[in-house]
């Protein structure tokens, strides 16, 4: 099966050339690559046999898998991961029991070296039975077959970055996979889950150049994490105008106003939301009312409240403000009222000058 | 009899400080823009000149007596006291290189009146005593004889004959209820006395009334330019008296840069009240004959010429239209100099400057830019309404060895009057 390249498979499922070229076109706008990379593309997909994928599933709500499932069918993001040899993921997979497990083994064997690892969900670390498959706990089965793949995906925020499982106390001591893995190149997808067309568009990228894209500081793919939502945010014009929403219901959110002081974590949030959106493009959580939770961000589940505005003042600012005024006031009134007497003394005592005064004797 | 001291002068700099200055000092933010507008520093290169740091013992009196820092830090002798030994190094900076041209006060994008402070700096330096021994002359002999420079009525009154023969008029003196007071500058008197004779002849053309006045013939105040509003104002009101008793409609100053600046402009503050006459600069009532068709003028000069813009005229004054006007009626090749009009350079001798004997070395030194100036025009003659600016001017381009003969507007509108009137 792995034998045939993608081009072949795209072909037998009826897929256009035209279809497969606007993917091509499409995966190379969004990782913010020259049009004449198209082709390089196109070529290296229809000609690559399809790469060995074995996708891993720890302590996670499967919700990645979901936006990438339920992701807009059929269109071409879905259809690559048909095109891929997703040789191993238990959710997905027909197989069951310990013929799902010999998938995985022969895949790793037949691929050494070659295969892409994809992880979702966090690690627990505490006791091992917290979290097992097929009787392997998730840590022995994340270094088994990290062992021997050429990179590896943490796709969602729990693999990122240990997402929900690790939020305070972290009862299971969970970690995510570059805590625990340090010997191969990893590239973080966070999100929660993360937007599918860049799962899909960071695996095409590893496809076609045999190497990871340029990553930020927290190994996030630059062309979906290099600007924040806020910056992006159609709702932006309303911040700068200071026009905000300040409840759910009042007239701000009615006219779409800025939902900064509701919460937003759109300012401190670096995600492609707001320029590629959900649903095929139809909208994003700001869009449908609600400001940004902050999901692909590290420790967002502990960053305090979704509701709490990003650093508004705790205090009552117009009761300072006035005090601060009155005091302010009064260290002038006082100060001034002293230079005011000194001046009038130095007036009251001038001595008129006359020609006799102006040399000293 | 009292002295000059320096807690005396201290108290001064205490009394001069006002709201203004505080605001200055306080919005100064150390661009350095007054450096390249003051010819003292432009011409020499010292920082020292830069305007701001000739002001440093006025700041320093404000800091620590007007401001909360100042105050608290100088009780717990953090600050650096002003000391008599400060005065006396700053004396150089305050009197010898500022001539209170005010190009420095045009300049400052913050807005700071750099001149104001240093006029009201002047008033401690003298009463610490630390005024120019020229300037201190001087003021003695305006309070004493009448003028700075000695002249008595007397003096005047045998130039006055002298006009009287050469140009066959009458020059009227101390007549009441005319409409014009004629005031001089001792450098009129004595160097230029083709001013009074051009003053008579285009009176008697314009049809005008006019008088001279024995107790009050001597425009220049030495009060200002030293810096004291005390002589300032007994200086100043010789004039007023002068010209409310004789119920002149209006006084007109000289052809002097500070006498037009302190009868206009600080005359009725230092009195305390408004006049009860309009004061105008001889070549602001020339422009108004001339907008009214009462002078009538043939000829013009066949030389290339130029003029030089007293500051006081241009940069206090805002006359700068009116003597160019003037000059179309009787010039056909005039040429501007560079920075003409507004910004035109000072001569480096106003503000009591050139009564300055140690200064002398320096404002020669600085006169390279006005020497620049001229020589990029290569003209035959330079005209200017200020005796004092002439004089300057005249001893500049001596030094530096340059033939130019250097003339009083006034009297160059005179001599092209149309005569048999």
């Amino acid at each position: 099966m792995s034998d045939k390249t993608i081009g072949d498979s795209l072909r037998e499922q009826g897929i256009s050339r035209r279809g497969f070229l606007k993917f091509c076109a499409t995966t190379a706008s969004l990782l913010a690559l020259p049009p004449a990379m198209i082709p390089q593309i196109a070529y290296a997909l229809e000609n690559t046999p399809r790469q060995s994928v074995i996708w891993l599933s720890f302590q996670e709500c499967t919700g990645c898998t979901e936006s990438l499932t339920r992701s807009h069918a059929p269109t071409i993001e879905g259809l690559i991961f048909d095109h891929i040899s997703l040789d191993y993921h238990h959710t997905l997979q027909a197989a069951a029991g310990s013929a799902a497990e010999r998938a995985r083994e022969e895949a790793m064997k037949k691929n050494h070296g070659k295969y892409l690892l994809i992880v979702d969900g966090s690690i627990p670390t505490g006791n091992p039975g917290y979290s097992t498959i097929a009787g392997i706990s998730n840590l022995d089965m994340l270094k088994e077959v990290a062992a021997g793949a050429a990179a590896i995906v943490a796709i969602g925020t729990c693999a990122a970055f240990g997402g929900l499982p690790k939020a305070a106390p972290n009862p299971t001591g969970a970690m995510s996979v570059s805590d625990l893995i340090t010997d191969k190149p990893i590239i973080n997808v966070p999100g929660c889950p993360p937007i599918p067309i860049v799962m899909t568009a960071v695996i095409a990228h590893f496809i076609t150049f045999g190497k990871l894209p340029q990553l930020d500081n927290l190994n996030r793919p630059m062309a979906f994490y290099g600007q924040n939502i806020h910056d992006r945010c159609y709702r932006r014009p309303f911040y700068e105008k200071g026009l905000f929403a300040n409840t759910f219901d009042d007239e701000g959110a009615k006219k779409g106003w800025c939902l900064y002081k509701l919460g937003c974590k759109g300012p401190t949030t670096y995600n492609a939301c707001a320029t590629t959106k959900w649903n095929d493009g139809v909208s994003f959580p700001i869009e449908s009312g609600h400001g940004c939770l902050g999901c692909s961000e590290p420790q967002f589940w502990d960053g305090g409240s979704f509701y709490k505005p990003l650093s508004v003042p705790t205090i009552k600012v117009h009761d300072v403000m006035a005090y601060t005024a009155i005091a302010g006031a009064a260290v002038g009134l006082t100060v001034g009222g002293l230079n005011a007497m000194k001046k009038t003394n130095a007036v009251k005592q001038h001595e008129t000058v006359t020609i006799d005064d102006l040399e000293r004797k | 009899m009292s002295t000059a001291t320096f807690e005396r002068g201290y108290a001064a700099f205490k009394e001069q400080i006002d709201s203004p200055i505080a605001a200055f000092f306080n919005s100064c933010v150390h661009c350095g823009m007054c450096a390249e507008a003051c010819l003292f520093y432009t011409e020499t290169g010292d920082p020292k000149y830069t305007p701001i740091h000739k002001l440093e013992p006025l700041r320093k009196v404000w800091y620590q007596e007007y401001t909360l820092l100042g105050r608290l830090t100088s009780l717990l002798g953090l600050t650096e006291r002003l000391t008599d030994a400060d005065l006396a190094e700053w004396k150089h900076l305050i009197y010898d290189s500022c001539t209170l041209c005010g190009r420095c006060s045009v300049v400052c994008p913050v807005g700071n009146d750099l001149v104001y402070m240093i006029r009201k700096a002047r008033e401690g330096m003298v009463a610490a005593g630390h005024s120019p021994e020229g300037q201190i002359g001087a003021a003695k002999r305006a309070v004493i004889i009448g003028s700075p420079m000695g002249v008595q009525f007397v003096t005047l009154q045998a130039q006055i004959k002298h006009a009287e023969k050469t140009t066959g008029l009458t020059i009227p003196i101390d007549q009441t209820g005319v409409e014009f007071l004629v005031v001089l500058s001792s450098m009129e008197i004595i160097n230029y006395p083709e001013y009074l004779e051009a003053i008579a002849k285009i009176m008697h053309q314009a049809d005008k009334t006019w008088t001279l006045c024995s107790s009050a013939f001597e425009a220049t105040n030495t009060g200002i330019q030293i810096g004291s509003s005390d002589i300032a104002r007994q200086l100043v009101n010789r004039i007023v008296e002068a010209a409310e008793n004789l119920r002149v409609k209006t006084v007109i100053s000289p052809e002097c840069g500070h006498a037009y600046t302190v009868l206009r402009w600080e005359g009725p503050n230092l009195i305390g009240r408004p006049y009860r006459f309009k004061v105008r600069h001889i070549i602001e009532v020339l422009d108004e004959f001339r907008a009214g068709g009462k002078l009538k003028t043939e000829g013009f000069e066949e030389a290339r010429l130029t003029f030089h813009d007293p500051c006081q005229l241009v940069r206090r004054g805002g006359v700068i239209e009116q003597p160019r006007k003037l000059l179309g009626m009787v010039a056909r090749n005039f040429v501007e100099m560079e920075d003409a009009g507004k910004m035109n350079w000072c001569c480096g001798g106003g503000g009591g400057v050139s009564a300055i004997d140690e200064a002398e070395e320096l404002r020669t030194k600085v006169f390279n830019r006005k020497k620049i100036q001229l020589e990029k025009l290569k003209v035959d003659t330079l005209v200017t309404a200020c005796a004092n600016c002439r004089i300057i001017l005249e001893e500049g381009l001596e030094a530096y060895e340059m033939d130019l003969p250097v003339v009083g507007l006034t009297e160059m509108i005179a001599e092209h009057l149309v005569e048999d009137k």
